[in-house]
């Protein structure tokens, strides 16, 4: 598999201060790689370096098998961006700017502008001044000057930022669709857990310029801590049952009783009888995990990771923000 | 030179759709018609009686109402108002990127730094001559209206050469604009740059070190402090010539080399 970017040590030091510290990542062409972080965690300045906007302290960076350097004209042809708030030129048209970057790209036909417009759902906007355009539509058309040269490469930093509902279902099968269906690789950054599980297929979470850990949606939910939470009547002779076959529990605030332990939590049913045995039969029994917001404070350290009320019983809830 | 007739377009159209032609032209259209009145009251004495201040004003400047003077004062309004002008139009040009936030988009791609750039020193220059240009021609017919003695047309032809003159020496000592427009991030740097560069100019012409000040060649070329030739040497011209250059080579090695993080 070729890697589609790849930084080796990266490192950018303003002064005293460290907003990327050795980052190494390789993407993979054709996959979507999402940087997690929370603002300010070193996300924009290493996409800027990918770009060849920055200039790194230390370390390599190579896009679609060329080494950027500051300047150059390659490998840009193939790669679509958007970095930080789009902007554009406020007195053009949105069809006029799109034409500004299709001319920036040379080769690029002029049909390929009606196309993403329509694309980015942008029609009934394309006469209008981008100065007078809605902040989802700035997004959108942000989004489209970055796909109008139907580019292998696209990096994103915060795609769905300003969009509506509609908007980050709409963006997110887009993308779904290009990387699925044409094979383009996306490096996107996102302060949104919720979003990022449902797009990417690895995750490089990255915190005060370090990147802590990458891993993809399987290791995401098992890195998730979950733990079974068991209410009884008589909470003491319950627990007593418990401990005195192995199961090791906590007492929560509220009254209830947690286990963490692995064969608690994938056998339940086994816990339920014990305790129906042991006549004090639960009155609750469910299997809590961790939520996303949660195992991200966790992970950077925010947060002593104890488990308290923000576990979520079931599957991933989307729209966390962290 | 790759992509350069794309980024000439799209400077150009950026220009076209703004409202800076439009102002930029009526400031500038002032410089002839002040000449003018200059010359009404130049050349009625009893006018210039009933103007006070104002007619004072003239004396000082023009002692009488010809063409050679006409252009003269039109040539030295070129050479101050037009750095003024010259920023305003590189703050817009090169600056509005960054007060935009559009730079980021011209930085990966395959179209190079270079070629926007030059097509932007293009633009800008194209502008700030055609507006000259349109003085000028401004001029000349309202130096005919207001009934100027008949000349000769070589002395107009001179007059106009010293103007054309004087455009190409405030265009190569502003190109620096580019280059405070691009690290000051935005319009204001240019514009105050450009008012520090004419009030030293000022300050050293009077002080007799004018000709090595790049910013107050053209104002001496034009005449603004008598004979030319008696300030100026073969050195100043060197200097301006060597500021255009320091100018382009600066905006360029800054677009190229510095980080863009904004």
């Amino acid at each position: 598999m070729n890697h589609a970017i790849e930084t080796t040590d990266l490192v950018k030091r303003y002064g005293k201060v460290t907003a990327v510290n050795e980052i190494s990542l390789q993407v993979d062409e054709g996959e979507i790689y999402a940087f997690l972080g929370l603002n300010g965690a070193g996300k924009t300045t290493t996409i800027r370096m990918l770009l060849g906007m920055i200039k790194p302290t230390s370390g390599t960076v190579t896009v679609l098998g060329t080494q950027v350097r500051l300047g150059s004209r390659q490998p840009w042809a193939s790669v679509g961006y958007l970095v930080e708030t789009p902007h554009a030129y406020p007195e053009l048209t949105v069809y006029e700017n799109l034409e500004v970057a299709r001319r920036l790209h040379p080769g690029t036909e002029r049909q390929a502008i009606s196309q993403v417009i329509e694309r980015l759902g942008l029609s009934n906007y394309a006469d209008r001044r981008a100065g007078l355009l809605s902040q989802g539509n700035a997004q959108r058309l942000g989004l489209a000057k970055a796909l109008l040269h139907n580019p292998k490469l696209l990096i994103l930093d915060e795609p769905i930022n300003g969009l509506d509902p509609v908007g980050i279902v709409e963006i997110r099968e887009l993308l779904l669709e290009l990387t699925q269906q044409q094979g383009v690789t996306i490096l996107m950054s996102s302060h949104i857990l919720g979003e990022v599980s449902l797009l990417a297929q690895r995750i490089g979470i990255i915190h005060e310029g370090r990147l802590l850990q990458e891993l993809n949606y399987e290791e995401l939910k098992r890195n998730r801590h979950r733990r079974l939470v068991v209410r009884a009547r008589d909470t003491k002779a319950a627990r007593s049952a418990l401990s005195a076959v192995g199961h090791p529990t906590t007492l929560a605030q509220d009254g209830s009783i947690e286990l963490t332990d692995a064969t608690a939590i994938n056998c339940p049913d086994e816990i339920a009888t014990l305790l129906v045995r042991a006549s004090t039969p639960p009155t609750q029994l469910m299997v809590e995990e961790e939520g996303l917001e949660h195992y991200f404070l966790r992970l950077i350290g925010l947060n002593n990771g104890a488990l308290n009320g923000e576990m979520h019983n079931g599957e991933m809830h989307n729209g966390q923000s962290v | 030179m790759d992509n350069l007739s794309n980024a000439l377009w799209i400077e150009l159209r950026k220009a076209a759709r703004s409202r800076m032609p439009f102002f930029t032209a009526v400031g500038f259209l002032l410089l002839p018609l002040i000449d003018a009145f200059f010359m009404i009251i130049l050349k009625d004495p009893e006018l210039a009686r009933n103007a006070g201040l104002i007619s004072t004003k003239a004396q000082m400047i023009a002692g009488t109402a010809d063409w050679a003077t006409f252009l003269s004062i039109l040539a030295q309004g070129i050479a101050v108002g037009g750095i003024f002008l010259f920023s305003l139009i590189g703050a817009w040009v090169f600056g509005r990127e960054f007060a935009d936030g559009t730079l980021k988009d011209l930085l990966a791609l395959p179209t190079s730094r270079w070629t926007i750039l030059l097509a932007k020193f293009i633009v800008t220059v194209i502008w700030f001559v055609g507006l000259t240009a349109l003085v000028t021609v401004v001029a000349l017919i309202l130096g005919a209206l207001v009934g100027l003695p008949s000349a000769t047309s070589e002395l107009i032809l001179q007059g106009v050469g010293h103007v054309a003159f004087t455009t190409i020496l405030v265009v190569a000592v502003m190109t620096p604009v580019a280059f405070f427009a691009s690290i000051g991030r935005g319009y204001l740097l240019p514009l105050g740059v450009a008012i520090l560069f004419v009030l030293f100019a000022n300050v050293l012409a009077v002080a007799g070190w004018g000709g090595y000040f790049p910013w107050a060649v053209p104002a001496l070329y034009a005449g603004a402090a008598g004979d030319p030739d008696a300030i100026l040497e073969p050195a100043s011209y060197w200097i301006v010539f060597l500021t255009g250059l320091a100018g382009i080579v600066g905006t360029h090695l800054w677009w190229n080399f510095a980080d863009q993080s904004h």
